[in-house]
């Protein structure tokens, strides 16, 4: 069996690598992606710390987090789309009009 | 199981049949007129009922030990219900016909969701409750699809995600470590092996649930997103669903980490006396009033926050003699000050968007200035008499001046903090509430002692209602506070052993 550790080491990579997209990304499809490597890494947690207990409590929150983040993906490119049409671009650094 | 074992949570499920019935409708009809805004009010009003007919109920636990119906989730219930009624009563005028269904559906919603979260006793529930609380507010707060709208949803969309990611990243290390997602079984195994992944797991907790009350530094997304979002969506935003995060934070944090509260203690003092400090000082450069607004509320949020560190500092403390109310316990007067200043806040901040809305729905849509921009205020007390002096009494309220609901959760608070021993924590948030007035005041005297900056203002009904029942309300809680102050004891009792 693959130890514990691995995978949560697995899980912390993916965590640093979706938020130092966050910081580095202007795109605004970049950052949706960011955001759902931030959100899997914990499912990844969830399962694995799930696999070495004796209840399955952690698949089933992955299962509904899972959905949660399709419906979130969803609403994210709602917005990324009416932004789209109004700006003619997803590049964030562009749509900045209020600041401090 | 019989159904009326249910009673107690009748109030969500009225609300979620009636957002599912509001968008059938909608699709259904061509023409809807005001029947959207006038169902969503009379069902927000029926689970009003339903919820204080339960209002200090003993703690009873639903569905597997996951929902628990106490005292805190009720008085938090009261307080979403409050705002999202005075909204969706400013809100009829506003949007009627076409694409009003989807309005009100997503902010029945949306009360739907920080209902759930404030009745989580379950990481699983509490998530579920948040994202949809927070996915009908990322839709909501684009919903006029100008270009600040969108550039406002866009931000709080992207830091709201960040925020729940973080969020399920400390829950998923906090199930690794106790093997239940429970909240008291959390407490007993984070109590039983204190380790390095609890600390983690905390540091994670914190910065999730710190984006979604706006503590500084998590707090770049909310005058951005208050001042770009629609003002009434602002109204809910700033006074709904910032609250769902500190009850959420109450339940985790004070529940299950109670363990490491030396560490949250520290971590709470910091962001505290930081989130008081900067957000009035911010407040105070703005032209934007509801950016000032923005700022006025990260800073009231850091107010909120002292009552962590009142736990942590009291957590179990002997009960001293207080304000002639008998033997009470600092902690507990310290969680009923928040509880107080988070029902003032609400109201207050509500009363103050929707005062914002009108104003800013009176400016004509050619003028260059900012709808928003503080001269358009000039001279509104001969412009809209009434808006004016809600306006005026939100604003002393917010700086804390008696008798209003602003003052009865400071003068609690702040007490409880000098009762614990946190003199220097105290003697910050009474100088930041002096350092308050300096913007409140401005925009007073851009209301009352400037000459009027355009014609009179028509004050439509629904905007009146909303604001003059609010304005009662903060008056009411300010007069008549003992009522109020022992109910937030009986709510704050949940959160410590007895």
């Amino acid at each position: 069996m693959i130890p514990l550790e691995l995978y949560i080491l697995l899980a912390s990579t993916m965590f640093t690598i979706g938020l130092y997209g966050l910081f580095t990304q202007k795109n605004g499809v970049k950052l949706m992606m960011c955001i759902e490597l931030l959100l899997n890494s914990a499912n990844i947690n969830l399962v694995a710390f799930s696999a070495y207990q004796p209840n399955v409590n952690g698949q089933v929150f992955a299962l509904f987090s899972i959905a949660l983040a399709a419906a979130e993906a969803g609403v994210g490119f709602a917005i990324l789309i009416a932004l789209y049409r109004l700006y003619g671009t997803i590049d964030l650094d562009n749509i900045n009009a209020m600041r401090w | 199981m019989e159904f009326s074992h249910y009673a107690p949570l009748w109030g969500e499920a009225l609300l979620t049949i009636l957002a599912v019935l509001v968008v059938l409708l909608g699709s259904l009809m061509k023409n809807s007129g005001k029947l959207m805004g006038y169902l969503s009010a009379a069902g927000l009003v029926a689970a009003l009922a339903l919820v204080a007919s339960n209002l200090t109920i003993k703690p009873t636990l639903f569905f597997f030990d996951t929902i628990s119906v106490d005292a805190l989730s009720q008085f938090f219930k009261v307080v979403f219900l409050v705002v999202s009624l005075l909204v969706v009563i400013a809100s009829m005028s506003k949007y009627t016909g076409k694409g009003a269904d989807e309005y009100f559906a997503l902010l029945l919603f949306a009360t739907v969701g920080m209902m759930v979260v404030s009745s989580s006793v379950d990481i699983i529930t509490l998530f579920v409750g948040f994202e949809l609380a927070s996915l009908s507010t990322y839709a909501l707060a684009a919903f006029d699809r100008s270009r600040k709208n969108l550039e406002a949803a866009m931000k709080y969309f992207i830091f709201g995600s960040v925020a729940s990611a973080f969020m399920l990243f400390g829950f998923s290390l906090l199930y690794g470590m106790a093997g239940s997602t429970h909240l008291v079984d959390i407490a007993a195994a984070s109590l039983a092996n204190f380790g390095p992944a609890t600390l983690v797991a905390l540091l994670f907790v914190i910065v999730g649930f710190g984006f979604k009350m706006a503590l500084v530094p998590f707090h770049m997304w909310a005058p951005d997103t208050y001042e770009g979002a629609p003002p009434l969506v602002s109204a809910l935003l700033a006074a709904g669903s910032k609250k769902m995060g500190f009850v959420a934070a109450f339940r985790v944090i004070l529940i299950a980490l109670v363990a490491l509260r030396m560490e949250w203690y520290m971590a709470f003092a910091i962001l505290a006396a930081l989130t008081m400090t900067l957000g009035n000082l911010a407040a105070c450069w703005q032209n934007n009033v509801r950016r000032i607004l923005a700022y006025s509320s990260i800073a009231q949020a850091g107010y909120i926050a002292i009552a962590f560190v009142v736990v942590g500092a009291a957590y179990g403390a002997m009960p001293v003699n207080v304000l002639n109310m008998g033997p009470i316990r600092a902690d507990q007067l310290g969680i009923a000050g928040a509880l107080l200043l988070i029902l003032g806040h609400a109201l207050m901040k509500t009363g103050a968007f929707i005062g914002t809305a009108l104003v800013s729905s009176n400016v004509s849509k050619e003028s260059e200035t900012d709808p928003d921009d503080i001269s358009n205020y000039a001279g509104l007390a001969k412009r809209a008499p009434i808006t004016a002096f809600c306006m005026l009494i939100f604003m002393f309220a917010l700086a804390g001046i008696p008798p209003t609901a602003g003052y009865i959760g400071k003068f609690v608070l702040f007490s409880s903090a000098i009762y614990s021993g946190l003199v220097w924590l105290a003697v910050l948030a009474i100088l930041n509430s002096a350092l308050s007035l300096v913007y409140y005041l401005r925009i007073i005297s851009y209301m009352y002692l400037k000459e009027a900056a355009g014609p009179k203002i028509k004050e439509q009904k629904g905007y009146v209602v909303a604001l003059v029942l609010t304005l009662l309300a903060v008056v009411w809680i300010g007069v008549f506070p003992e009522a109020f102050i022992n109910w937030a004891m009986q709510a704050a009792a949940v959160l410590l052993p007895q």
